[in-house]
């Protein structure tokens, strides 16, 4: 069973003056347990409309979203899910604790269970110190870590994370990234949309591109990569002034000793051949590739003008 | 900071200067005017909403406080100001239409509506509409016979009230039906057997004044009565004035009206006063 | 449901309604020296300021908690942490109610217990004609709390089906008024004075009496002022409409609340 499994799902708005919107158009999606998805789009995508649907706040005009098994529409699907949403907002009138214990008892958590995870969680998210105060004085990036303590406190199997990293400091975000390594090595499924790739890239195993409504891309996170491999930079060590080719291939920058060569994927072997030859050292092969936010941009871009 | 605070000061200068004008002019008012215009009663029933026994109260006292500040103004100026009776006895009729169980309403209308409008009719069907509701309260069918014998001369009807009274109140009222308050020569004995009755178990002091002034004029009236009596007795024939009992050492001292008014004898004998027990501002509003 | 009752009821507290009202109550103090204002009636007077008093704040209450509480979830959308927690939406609305209607009874009491200080006073220092009937006013207010509750839930209905507060509050505020004069409307149009109207206007005030909400039912200020006898039947008959009354409305709220899409 696919921890998140979601068929055809289709959703339209009606707009201002009886304008019908197409949110989403015809999503599949399958999620393994245990597997971390990166669900990136730029804004207006259809990220946020996606996960609505996935916990049951919106209604599908068309299709289905199950978790673990569940349809979305049934309140029981959420009981093993751990939600953020986007800009999350809670009873400000509450403190972090108040709250927390209140997302325990909706998820029917033994009392002695609860006081130790709340705990946990708080410390974790370094919510401790404020837990008693009212949430209504805490900052955008504290009420953020509230959020992420009251998708943590009733340890799910699945976890759905509407722009975790949005509102939080460098600190901050090491550490979602942190916890959400954790969750992956605890054999966790997350399901987290956001539209920095940067994110996706360090903790995905797979991600998953929307743009307008529409998945335009869907692998592994090491495929994206390795596909995106479009040479090397090699540094060499010459002592010489004067200029070598390798292989037709040109000086491309000199510092001190060290000449530096541009060289693309098919001339590799070519040009690693002339060096070996020559006897010159190799100090160092710098793999250039276009990064996961080039491979993004350049999808949004070609799906966009499509 | 500096201009907030100068502005603030000249408001408030502003306000002192405005203030005196302001409340002199709320002050003289047309009475009818600070009386107020009551709207139709079904409309205020229905914005009353469950506050209707509140807005019957609070019509009661918007007239007591007109009554008692007038009469207040009366004796401290002696400029007698005719109240506005026809207002008065709207926002009451108006009152016991949201809240037919309010008794000052009905107590009120009684105290006013006879002596000083002559609407007797209107006085006791107010009442009979009081009695509906009321049906503990011995005071309506005794305002109501009082009404009856005093001012209508309906002595049947008056010996009915006054049974339904005196049932009510277990008290022996029955000796108002005895046979001499049933007939003309009664009236001072019952007016001031009706006044104390009131008098004593009156707290606001307006009305308590007003009960007092007309129980003093009855029991000068009553004084004059007896001293004509013991005339006749002695004289063995009717006196024609006042004046003649006075001087005969009859009536000592001379009577006086609290109303400003003279006693006077009419031709049967009956004492009279050229007040009619109300000050003379009245006479304007009679019907 | 338990705890999103608790929640909405120290929402309510920790907004300072509480000492809203206190303040309020203070006013309270003021009613025997108002009603000794009073000829005749003095007890009976400060038991219909208090009555009054009562029936105001907890207007007051029913109308602004009630109107606002599910549209400042939707607002600072507290709805869409609270609504991707497993709680149905039924229960999220009912426990947003019951808390409501939990703080208005509450309201109720404490209020309640400070009018039977003041007419215990009035009526030590002025004794009345006929004694008060302490279990009729505890009735009386108590069947006022009930009113107000049935207020709320039409402020939920309202609240379901509008994005604003706009519609919750006025809307109540207007049924509140109307539901207050259909039983006088009711009976204009079967007493012979009616004659005049056409059966069209008569057809639907008809129909609007069996729609809105009858509130004068559960206006038992008269007996509480003057000691009128309560009939149990009658009691019971209103508490039951009170019953049924909130659970259709609750009922249909739900309904509609279900289907809402929590943008």
């Amino acid at each position: 069973m696919n921890a998140i499994q979601i068929t055809g799902l289709y959703k339209q708005f009606s707009g201002k003056r009886m304008k019908k919107i197409d949110a989403l158009k015809g999503l599949d999606l399958e999620i393994a347990p245990g597997e971390v998805f990166g669900f990136l789009g730029p804004n207006g995508a259809g990220k946020s409309t996606t996960i609505k649907l996935m916990m049951g706040l919106l209604r599908p005009t068309a299709g289905a979203a199950k978790i673990m098994g569940m349809d979305a529409g049934q309140t029981e699907s959420r009981r093993s899910v751990g939600y953020l949403p986007e800009n999350p907002a809670f009873y400000d009138y509450l403190g972090a604790e108040e709250y927390i214990a209140f997302v325990g008892s909706q998820f029917r958590m033994g009392k002695s269970l609860l006081a130790r995870r709340s705990e946990e969680v708080l410390k974790r998210l370094e919510l401790w110190d404020a837990r008693k105060r009212p949430m209504r004085g805490y900052s955008k990036g504290m009420v953020q870590r509230v959020g992420l303590a009251q998708a943590l406190v009733h340890d799910p199997d699945v976890y759905i994370l509407d722009e975790p990293m949005s509102g939080l400091d460098p600190i901050g975000r090491a550490l979602v990234k942190d916890i959400i390594l954790d969750l992956k090595r605890r054999g966790k499924c997350v399901f987290f949309s956001t539209h920095i790739t940067d994110d996706v890239e360090k903790v995905c195993d797979r991600v998953g591109v929307i743009v307008k409504g529409t998945l335009v891309a869907l692998d592994r996170v090491e495929n994206i990569l390795r596909s995106g491999v479009e040479g090397y930079l090699i540094h060499l060590k010459m002592p010489e002034t004067e200029s070598f080719s390798f292989g037709g291939i040109e000086l491309f920058r000199r510092t001190d000793s060290v000449s530096e060569y541009y060289v693309p994927c098919s001339a590799f072997n070519g040009f690693m051949g002339e060096v070996n030859r020559t006897g010159t050292d190799v100090l160092l092969v710098e793999t250039k590739r276009r990064d996961l936010e080039d491979f993004f941009l350049a999808l949004v871009k070609s799906a966009q003008g499509a | 900071m500096r201009g907030t605070l100068s502005s603030a000061l000249v408001c408030i200068l502003l306000y002192g200067i405005l203030i005196i004008p302001f409340t002199t002019y709320l002050r003289n008012k047309p009475f009818l005017e600070k009386l107020g215009y009551v709207p139709s009663v079904t409309a205020l029933k229905s914005v009353a909403a469950d506050h209707k026994e509140m807005v019957a109260a609070s019509l009661v006292m918007k007239v007591l406080m007109y009554f008692g500040g007038l009469s207040e103004k009366s004796q401290e100026s002696q400029v007698v100001i005719p109240p506005d009776y026809k207002a008065m006895s709207r926002l009451l009729h108006g009152a016991v239409k949201l809240d037919p169980y309010n008794m000052d309403a009905y107590y009120f209308a009684q105290a006013f509506l006879t002596w000083d409008v002559k609407q007797y009719k209107i006085a006791n069907d107010l009442l009979i509409y009081g009695m509906k509701y009321r049906t503990w309260d011995w005071y309506l069918p005794f305002f109501a016979g009082f009404n009856s014998a005093f001012f209508l001369k309906e002595y049947e009807a008056a010996a009915r009230y006054y049974q339904r009274a005196g049932e009510l109140s277990g008290s022996d009222l029955s000796r108002l039906l005895a046979g001499r308050y049933m007939q003309e020569s009664g009236q001072t004995e019952l007016a001031i057997n009706y006044l104390s009755v009131m008098m004593n178990g009156e707290k606001n002091p307006a009305l308590k004044k007003n009960y007092q002034l007309r129980l003093t004029a009855f029991r000068e009236a009553r004084r004059i009565e007896l001293a004509r009596e013991r005339y006749r007795e002695v004289k063995g024939a009717m006196p024609a004035t006042v004046e003649q009992l006075v001087s005969g050492g009859f009536l000592s001292p001379p009577p006086m009206d609290p109303y400003g008014g003279e006693f006077y004898l009419e031709a049967d004998g009956k004492v009279s006063t050229t007040s009619k027990y109300a000050f003379a501002g009245v006479k304007n509003h009679k019907k | 449901m338990a705890s999103i009752i608790l929640i909405t009821l120290k929402g309510i507290f920790r907004d300072r309604v509480f000492q809203g009202i206190m303040v309020t109550a203070l006013a309270f103090l003021l009613i025997p020296v108002i009603a000794s204002l009073s000829m005749r009636q003095v007890t009976e007077l400060s038991l219909t300021l208090s009555l009054s008093m009562i029936s105001f704040i907890l207007l007051l209450l029913s109308v602004f908690l009630g109107g606002t509480s599910l549209w400042k979830d939707i607002e600072r959308r507290y709805t869409s942490s609270v609504l991707g927690l497993p709680l149905s939406r039924q229960r999220y609305l009912l426990g947003r109610f019951g808390g409501t209607a939990l703080f208005v009874m509450i309201a109720a009491v404490v209020l309640g217990a400070a009018a039977f200080a003041v007419v215990l006073y009035s009526s030590a220092i002025y004794p009345p004609e006929r004694p008060v009937i302490w279990s009729t006013m505890g009735l009386c207010i108590l069947f006022d709390a009930l009113k107000y509750i049935l207020l709320i839930a039409v402020a939920f209905f309202f609240s379901t089906v509008s994005t604003s507060f706009f519609l919750p509050v006025f809307g109540t505020i207007s049924i509140f008024l109307a539901g207050g004069v259909t039983q006088q409307v009711y009976e204009y149009l079967r007493s012979p004075a009616s004659k005049s109207l056409s059966p069209v206007v008569k057809q639907i005030a008809a129909g609007l009496y069996y729609l809105l909400p009858n509130f004068g039912a559960f206006d038992f200020k008269v007996n509480a002022i003057y000691g009128l006898p309560l009939h149990v039947e009658g009691l019971l008959l209103t508490l039951a409409y009170f019953v049924v009354y909130v659970g259709i409305l609750l009922s249909i709220s739900a309904a509609i609340f279900i289907r809402r899409e929590m943008r």
